[in-house]
């Protein structure tokens, strides 16, 4: 290999760790779910895609810079996410276990639906951000679109590890998915953690979902499956509840779907991530950061 | 007072209480002795509010509390150490009293108490920011009374504190229960190791398959009578 392709590499692989950061996103997502809930919610993705194309609704009515398009994604995916949590978990027997999956897998399907048909399942272009400014740094330029969607999901995910760690409601949250009934005896009431959870989840996945559409400059409803296979595979990787796991493991997967895809070709690229999947169930199933075992 | 009665509670078909009554005094210590499966815990958790009794009531100071969200009954008063202390491990140790204190909303009042319980169970003090998961058993318990002593409770609940410690740590346990007690909390205390219970107890209830078989006060009959009667069971109602 020559120099030039080794540039071209290395290049392709910091794109993909900078657009990694969806997947974190993502897959906090998931994970937090999880954490309080000790369910799967299958919809997450989906709601997220779900969001991004709400908020072109709204800018389609109002006339407004690019940057709002974030703004009301956020919002949508809030309201949705609280809507998943009623349609999806709040009258559902949560002690069996496939309940909520298949609720969940419903809620997936539902929300792909009605993209399809409100947009006839043509792709729909997104506003992107600083997508003219490359920078560039010695042989390589970091595209400007992508720089933005990296530095929003830092912002978020500091935001979300500020809530979790410094707040009251972050401290309930946490006591709800260590220890549920202690936290009960504590007066902390769980089904509020849970609605709170749903809805700050789907803040963050809704900008998660507008990240996506900027970065490659559409939406699509078939995004939602890959996105929701990446979101699930990152939160083994990272560990399932944990956030530090789910952070570094969205910029690997996000990275070496680059390199996968610049070695090998974008159509043997998600091979590499399933085995990589494999390679993590058979042989770390805790993930990166897997805890010591033996607690409660 | 906190009186009790008739409270009936089920796990789907088998009732676990079958029509429990009693009552434990303002600022004395209360003790519930009895088998395994008689439902002592849950009575506990009836009277937390975790399970829903199928009837009866539960009265603090005259209010009723059945039917009421745990949240609801810890801002009555009732804090209860759950069996087996289920501390928070991976939040520190000052996190764990905050967590205890979460309906309160008096920031001064919250960190005062803290310190106040730094001071009582020096132990935690040494291991604030330590997580919770990574004390020893004795800790934990100690850290579990301090956590639910936080919301400020007229009446303490205690579900087996001595289960799966050390007898010097037992000891300690019991001597922290006298002296809440001594000022002047209300306490009522599941224990299987009754003759430490019996020790600081100031009245006790036996109970056997979801029913108070017995109830008196220490020294009332000899001791190995109540032991014998609280592990072997009796076969009728005495009392």
């Amino acid at each position: 290999m020559d120099l030039l392709d080794l540039i071209d590499a290395v290049q392709s692989v910091a794109d993909g760790v900078l657009f990694g950061a969806t997947y974190s996103l993502l897959g906090i997502g998931f994970t937090l779910i999880f954490g309080v809930m000790h369910k799967i919610n299958l919809s997450y993705a989906a709601a997220s895609i779900g969001a991004a194309y709400a908020s072109l609704l709204v800018m389609s009515v109002v006339e407004a810079p690019a940057v709002l398009a974030f703004v009301a994604a956020a919002a949508a995916g809030g309201v949705i996410g609280g809507l998943v949590y009623l349609v999806g978990f709040r009258f559902i027997p949560l002690a069996n276990p496939l309940a909520t999956l298949m609720s969940t897998v419903g809620l997936l399907l539902l929300i792909d639906e009605i993209i399809v048909h409100a947009t006839a399942g043509v792709p729909l272009s997104y506003p992107a951000l600083f997508s003219d400014v490359i920078v560039q740094v010695g042989p390589f330029g970091l595209r400007g679109d992508l720089m933005f969607v990296f530095a929003l999901g830092c912002v978020c995910m500091t935001l979300l590890l500020l809530l979790l760690y410094r707040t009251r409601l972050g401290l309930a949250t946490r006591a709800v998915s260590q220890q549920a009934t202690a936290s009960l005896l504590c007066g902390i009431s769980t089904t509020q953690v849970n609605v709170l959870t749903f809805v700050i989840t789907g803040v963050v996945g809704g900008i998660a979902g507008a990240m996506t559409g900027a970065a490659i400059g559409m939406l699509s409803p078939l995004l939602s499956l890959p996105l929701t296979v990446k979101g699930l595979i990152v939160t083994v990787i990272g560990g399932l509840g944990s956030i530090p796991g789910a952070i570094i493991a969205g910029l690997i997967v996000g990275g070496l779907e680059n390199a996968f895809q610049f070695f090998r070709g974008v159509s043997e690229r998600d091979l590499y991530i399933m085995l990589l999947l494999f390679a993590f169930l058979v042989f770390r199933p805790g993930g990166i950061f897997a805890k010591s075992s033996g607690r409660d | 007072m906190f009186e009790v009665s008739d409270i009936v509670a089920a796990y789907g078909k088998i009732e676990a209480l079958k029509g429990v009554s009693l009552k434990v005094e303002s600022g004395r210590i209360t003790c519930l002795l009895g088998p395994n499966g008689a439902g002592k815990t849950t009575l506990m958790m009836t009277i937390a509010g975790i399970l829903q009794p199928r009837r009866g009531s539960i009265r603090l100071e005259g209010a009723e509390l059945a039917g009421l969200s745990p949240a609801r009954i810890v801002s009555r008063g009732v804090a209860l150490v759950p069996e087996n202390r289920l501390v928070f491990p991976e939040m520190s140790v000052r996190e764990n009293l905050l967590a205890g204190a979460y309906q309160r909303r008096d920031r001064a009042g919250i960190d005062s108490d803290i310190e106040r319980m730094y001071a009582r169970f020096p132990r935690l003090k040494e291991r604030r920011d330590q997580m919770a998961g990574t004390l020893s058993g004795g800790e934990q318990q100690m850290l579990a009374v301090a956590r639910a002593l936080m919301s400020r409770p007229r009446l303490l609940l205690m579900d087996e504190p001595s289960l799966g410690l050390a007898p010097l740590i037992v000891a300690e346990i019991f001597d922290i229960i006298a002296e809440l007690n001594r000022d002047g909390t209300t306490i009522f205390l599941v224990e299987q190791n009754a003759h430490m219970a019996l020790k600081v107890a100031h009245q006790f209830f036996l109970m056997e398959q979801g029913r108070i078989t017995f109830s008196g006060t220490p020294g009332q009959l000899a001791e190995d009578e109540v032991i014998q009667r609280a592990y072997l069971g009796t076969r009728r109602a005495v009392g």
